[in-house]
């Protein structure tokens, strides 16, 4: 979708932040999630249209072993997630893909299952990987529980008593997932093949569902074990708890590849967010509402910011940044706006801009859209991509256009000299063990010569090189009968040539590149709080953490 | 709890995983076909820029039920180990070969053609070019139909007396199975009468054969590394805490 065709506000493009400012690793490792996020969208579609939750089928025995049907009932469709539950020995627990065995394992199903249905996901989908899903599943997934948390819980209800609020505080979920599988996984439907339904037609509805759903379950499958061994003395779970356990997740380098093979998803993200906040600084005046809001929201994120907490030395500064930015953001802001302060919140970011760190700077960008729903909330629809639409190239453009339009959207990378170690020290590849993205290093490790095209300042300065051999009038498709290798870049040249945010401006193979930048910047996208690396490659987030539950909107369905 | 040295990823939540074989194949959807095809022809040596293509005839002619995997595992084998020098179209006044009396790659001669545009196209029914000889050229299908989509005209593939048609909104119809047979043709690409509806896009999974897949996951695997310590050191840990 073209969002420019559909904007309201003309004027904001002047406070549209450039992407030499916007697409560095350094600022997209601060990216916070806000009500552009996925999972937020899901739930505002969800509430707006009335749909209904119930848990039709909970068929699980004593030792917490059996399945469970969640459906999700909308105005035209239903989505059922199909849920299994298992007995699994301690030491089988692992986050790992060669795990072969969860406490839990899930497909989402389109529409209702019958028996039949769920005796063939009962066959395939606790086997993960090694079993296959059909066209009428949406998604494969699978949790294991929080050892710290899970058992605590449950031992408490059966008693009657409620968990310490200390140690929930302290892991935040009954379980985490360790992998959704969308889009046409293990052979499930293709993406494509029902993005015509506006339920699906934002980035990943399915396995925010999903997640969503999953959350339900963690929950109630404490509470029947609880019932279980403590029988009528067992509690409900608080309702002030239960709201501040989210879904966990744990996410490896495998994602970070994510937003550097679909180049115009990224775009189509970020030029949504960065749309949202150029229409809140565009704004020529404060609704006291809105600035009411504001200060509830900045509330909310300092109490976050004091539970959020990590070990890792990067996050553990980013964190101290970012509560201090908080802090100053509140004493900014009670003497904001003044009677007379002209576009108060362009007044505001300005501020920011010069007095907050990036993680300041990009947590201020969440609050100010907070309150402006009616501004900003559209733009969800303009997330997704169809890329297959940009992948045939133009091949009658000519070298010198070619050449041009490098030098002005690829300046950032062809300024580096990938002649110094420190700039081409890493290289991406799969791992052929378990098929998933890896990252190494060049000078140090065999694999370089199966390098992934993932080192993009490196692959557009080559090309550019290789332009220089050619005769400026001659027809791209003349050079690429040359040069089939540079076919890869000059797609992605052509393809982003009206995407101004799809290239992550820093360099991929660099000495100090932190892929958790990457991952950061999708996860916030995603919805995802809490972020908290183990390692510059691997982290901990939470999912709709203080967020509703479908019990919350269907209340009778679990009475 | 720290994990061990030898397994530093916790997981991966972007991947498509091998797909699991059955007695004689597996369903696979789009995605994954285009995603092993893409991986199989870059392990058969293919530029990354070209393995795209390859992956992408691959899932459109599954999408119409013709057996998109098979042809291009057929390709790569065939062409694995020869230079781009020898598939490498060279193109002249109204004609196409491969250099050297050497036989076309159907996906470099698609891509060429797709590159060109409708550079190509001359006046109706009159020969737009003689191509040939040209392997699997039932690969050639996914290109013709973007270069009919993008001057809106049909085309059509003849040889043999035998011809298929392709439309500006991804129909497909004619000998569609004997032209899946040949293993090599001298064809004629023409701009034809409109083909008759056809229903493209209506398929949401293809089967793929036991064969074909092992094949495309044998050349898949080359575009893999094997596990050196040095990854793995200090990449994650694994905790159940």
């Amino acid at each position: 979708m073209d969002c420019a065709s559909l904007n309201p506000f003309p004027k904001a493009a002047a406070f549209r932040r450039p992407p030499a400012e916007v697409m560095r690793l350094a600022r997209m490792g601060c990216a916070h999630p806000s009500r552009l996020s996925f999972l937020r969208t899901l739930l505002r579609r969800m509430m707006d249209q009335g749909w209904e939750f119930d848990r039709p089928v909970w068929d699980v025995d004593d030792a917490g072993v059996g399945r469970a049907v969640y459906r999700a009932i909308g105005p035209d469709r239903i989505y059922s997630l199909v849920a299994f539950a298992h007995d699994l020995p301690d030491e089988m627990r692992s986050d790992r893909v060669i795990a072969t065995a969860w406490d839990a394992t899930f497909a989402m199903f389109d529409g209702e299952p019958s028996d039949v249905d769920l005796d063939r996901l009962q066959a395939n989908v606790p086997l993960q990987e090694a079993g296959r899903i059909s066209q009428k599943e949406l998604s494969l997934s699978r949790a294991n529980r929080s050892v710290r948390l899970f058992e605590h819980v449950v031992d408490r209800l059966a008693t009657g008593d409620q968990p310490n609020i200390d140690d929930v505080a302290a892991v935040g979920y009954l379980m985490r997932t360790t992998a959704v599988y969308g889009s046409g996984k293990f052979g499930a439907a293709d993406l494509a093949t029902v993005m015509d339904r506006p339920e699906l037609n934002v980035p990943f509805q399915v396995e925010m569902l999903s997640v969503w759903l999953t959350r339900q379950f963690t929950v109630d499958i404490v509470e029947h074990l609880a019932r279980v061994r403590g029988g009528a003395r067992a509690a409900r779970i608080d309702p002030a708890i239960r709201k501040s356990l989210g879904v966990g997740n744990s996410t490896g380098l495998g994602m970070a590849p994510f937003l550097v093979r679909h180049p115009i998803l990224l775009n189509n993200w970020m030029m949504a967010r960065e749309e949202a906040l150029a229409r809140v600084r565009a704004q020529p005046e404060a609704a006291s509402n809105a600035v009411c809001e504001f200060r509830a929201a900045l509330s909310d994120a300092r109490e976050n910011a004091q539970k959020w907490s990590s070990t890792h030395p990067i996050q553990v500064t980013k964190l101290d940044a970012l509560r201090s930015d908080l802090d100053n953001i509140s004493g900014y802001s009670a003497h904001w706006p003044t009677s007379v302060t002209d576009h108060p919140w362009d007044a505001l970011w300005r501020w920011g801009e010069a007095h907050l760190s990036l993680e300041g700077q990009e947590a201020l960008l969440a609050l100010m859209l907070e309150p402006h729903g009616h501004l900003v909330d559209g733009l969800a629809e303009c997330m997704v991509a169809d890329e297959r639409a940009s992948f045939r190239l133009d091949g009658s453009m000519t070298v010198d256009a070619l050449r041009q339009r490098l030098e002005q959207s690829y300046d950032w990378a062809l300024t580096i000299d990938f002649d110094l170690p420190d700039n081409a020290a890493r290289f991406w590849y799969v791992s052929e063990e378990k098929l998933e993205p890896r990252i190494g290093f060049r000078f140090e490790e065999d694999g370089a010569d199966l390098e992934q095209p993932l080192c993009i300042a490196r692959l557009a300065k080559d090309l550019h090189s290789a332009l220089q051999e050619w005769s400026k009038e001659a027809p791209v498709a003349s050079f690429l009968l040359a040069h089939p290798e540079h076919r890869f870049m000059v797609r992605r040249v052509q393809a982003t040539e009206r995407h101004p945010y799809a290239e992550v401006r820093d360099n991929l193979i660099a000495a100090d590149m932190l892929p958790i930048d990457l991952m950061r910047c999708k996860l916030a996208f995603f919805g995802a709080s809490r972020f908290d690396p183990r390692s510059d490659k691997w982290v901990r987030i939470s999912l709709f953490q203080d967020l509703p539950y479908p019990s919350d909107l269907s209340p009778e369905a679990w009475a | 709890m720290i994990g061990s040295v030898d397994d530093p990823e916790p997981n991966d939540p972007t991947r498509s995983g091998p797909p699991l074989l059955q007695a004689d194949g597996a369903w696979l959807s789009h995605n994954e076909i285009e995603q092993l095809c893409l991986k199989a022809a870059r392990g058969a040596g293919m530029s990354w820029g070209l393995a795209e293509e390859a992956g992408f005839a691959a899932a459109w002619l599954a999408r119409r039920d013709v057996d998109g995997p098979a042809a291009i595992l057929s390709q790569i084998t065939h062409a694995d180990a020869r230079s781009w020098h020898e598939i490498c179209p060279e193109v002249t006044a109204g004609q196409v070969t491969a250099r050297d009396g050497q036989e076309l790659c159907p996906i470099a001669l698609g891509t060429v053609l797709c590159d060109r545009g409708n550079n190509f196209i001359g006046s109706k029914q009159e020969p737009l070019l003689s191509v040939g000889p040209i392997t699997y050229p039932v690969l050639l299908l996914p290109f013709l139909s973007d270069i009919s989509k993008l001057c809106a005209l049909s085309i059509s593939l003849e040889w043999s007396g035998r011809r298929v048609f392709v439309g500006p909104n991804g129909e497909v119809t004619g000998d569609i199975p004997a032209l899946e047979s040949e293993p090599s043709i001298h064809a004629q690409i023409k701009v034809g009468s409109g083909p008759k509806p056809a229903n493209a896009n209506a398929l949401r999974a293809f089967f793929v054969s036991e064969d074909t897949l092992s094949g495309l996951n044998r050349y898949a695997l080359r575009t893999t590394v094997p596990a050196s310590e040095m990854s793995r050191a200090g990449a994650g840990a694994d905790d159940a805490d």
